[in-house]
């Protein structure tokens, strides 16, 4: 191995061992490590700068736009009253829609907003049904990140090997990971009662007064809201037909973005610009750098050659090893890292031989997204909601989590194992 | 330990209030000027919907036109001023 890929090996490892570390912001960490890869001549700018995917930043900032702009219009909390009314105030029956709200809703947008739309509401149920707010919030979590497996759009893993890979488009996704998505989630709703029916019960007189509420008071904006909806009914339109058409995923999320900002005019746009997460683009950016140094040093190359030796070349142990590997990762580490490398190791593995790499796609994305739920700390989404809610007065300490978190993750996988044996692997 | 004390017209509108799990319940009925009462209601709404912490003033707005509002028992002293400042009270006083 020579001098530059031990080097681009050092500096990967201590990027990263400092994101795990988190005392310094991650995006800070990535960007100085990107610099430092062009700096010390690992990768020169101009190839460093061809690294970084656009299509998966547009995709977000374009998502991030609409969303900021519907969050507004008070959607979510409408639709959780109305479900919480439709199940005539029974917090049982409550939590389990706001965990299918929450899984649908992270199918499409970002879970981390998903779940800042959903905390709110669900502070607001639960108070007003005077229940623990900790068991919804969790059974939110794990439905976070369980829908967010099944689209493209739904998690940044998969806008990453969506983005990767022009085969796998928003319809491939959709047709290959959202059935046993759904499958995985139905099977969960009967775990949450199990788990969390003890710990909720409330009276009549509280039930009473849930279903005394005006769910349509929460809607601001009619005319903001209706221009909300016909955009991103066009937008997800778009990612269905995105292929027929021959364009890119960002592309129909950046069109969806500014043709909301037009209807919608200038006052928004400022808004809009503020909501985008900017640290998280530039973590993205500074990820892609980094990544591309241990590609252009031959590192990636090399790692794809151990794992073929390690699985024989075998698809079906390559996928397996892939699932489990990037669940238990992802359990513990940030998963986009994780992913960004995995991503040109896949792609190598493909061009040193193994013919069909679409199961080891799908293992990647389910494994990834998934394992996010093994512990508080395995996704973006979990710390969030955890943070509110200590922060409410409601800690979720990282052992109770992991109780419940760990063990749902390892049945989400296991189920995962199975749905990907039978269908690409057998 | 002195109590915050208020004071309305019960001709413009009627405040029920019970303390409940270091909570205080509030249920407003506007009975003149709805309208304007609402509004005023809805303005202290967004002023504690656009401060970082999300429990402390919840605001349930039921379908008989009635305003139910949940407030944490540390937000009791912000929440009856807001009210004051809205011009829904017409006075307020410490009592020990």
């Amino acid at each position: 191995m020579d001098q530059q890929a031990i080097g681009a090996i050092v500096l990967f490892l201590l990027t990263y061992a400092f994101i795990v570390a988190e005392k310094i912001h991650r995006t800070i960490i990535a960007m100085t490590g990107a610099v430092l890869v062009v700096i010390l001549g690992l990768v020169d700018q101009e190839t460093a700068i061809h690294h970084i995917d656009f299509n998966t930043l547009g995709l977000l900032i374009g998502m991030m736009i609409i969303v900021s702009i519907t969050a507004e219009t008070g959607l979510f909390s409408f639709i959780a009253i109305k479900a919480a009314k439709g199940a005539k105030g029974d917090p049982v029956r409550i939590l389990l829609l706001l965990a299918v709200i929450t899984a649908f809703g992270s199918a499409f947008l970002d879970n981390v907003t998903t779940v800042l739309l959903m905390v709110p509401v669900t502070f607001s149920i639960t108070r007003q049904l005077k229940v623990p707010p900790v068991p919804f919030l969790i059974a939110q979590i794990i439905s976070a990140n369980v829908g967010g497996t099944a689209t493209l759009i739904g998690d940044p893993p998969n806008i990453m090997i969506g983005s990767a890979v022009k085969e796998l488009t928003f319809m491939a996704f959709l047709t290959n990971l959202a059935p046993i998505i759904i499958v995985i989630q139905l099977l969960l709703l009967p775990i949450f009662v199990f788990l969390f029916r003890k710990q909720i019960a409330t009276t009549d007189e509280r039930k009473a007064k849930l279903m005394a509420m005006d769910e349509k008071s929460e809607l601001g904006d009619r005319s903001l809201l209706t221009k909300c909806l016909v955009v991103m009914g066009l937008t997800i339109l778009g990612f269905f037909l995105h292929q027929t058409f021959h364009l890119e995923s960002a592309t129909v999320a950046l069109a969806g973005a500014f043709l909301l900002l037009l209807l919608t005019g200038e006052k928004w746009m400022e808004h809009a610009l503020h909501k985008v997460e900017w640290p998280t683009i530039f973590f993205f950016v500074g990820l892609f750098v980094l990544v591309a140094g241990l590609v252009e040093t031959g590192v990636i190359s090399r790692l794809a050659t151990e794992a073929i030796e390690l699985t024989g070349g075998n698809v079906t142990s390559s996928a397996l090893l892939i699932l489990w590997l990037s669940a238990l990762a992802s359990a513990f580490l940030d998963n986009i890292p994780f992913v960004a490398t995995m991503i040109p190791m896949i792609q190598e593995m493909g061009n040193q031989g193994i013919q069909n790499l679409e199961p080891l796609w799908w293992s990647l994305a389910l494994g990834a997204c998934l394992g996010g739920n093994g512990t508080l700390i395995g996704a973006s989404a979990n710390l969030i909601v955890a943070g509110l809610s200590g922060k409410e007065g409601h800690p979720i300490s990282f052992v109770q989590y992991l109780k419940i978190g760990f063990v749902v993750m390892l049945f989400t996988v296991v189920v995962a194992n199975i749905y990907l044996y039978l269908r690409y692997l057998l | 330990m002195a109590k915050l004390k208020y004071d309305y017209d019960p001709r413009v509108l009627d405040i029920g209030e019970k303390a409940d799990q270091g909570d205080v319940e509030f249920q407003f009925r506007i009975l003149q000027d709805k309208e304007r009462g609402l509004a005023s209601l809805r303005r202290i709404r967004d002023r504690f919907h656009d401060n970082p912490i999300v429990t402390d003033v919840l605001f349930y707005q039921q379908d008989n036109g009635e305003v139910q509002v949940i407030v944490r028992g540390d937000f009791y002293e912000e929440f009856i001023l807001a009210l004051m400042k809205h011009r829904l009270l017409r006075r307020v006083w410490w009592e020990e």
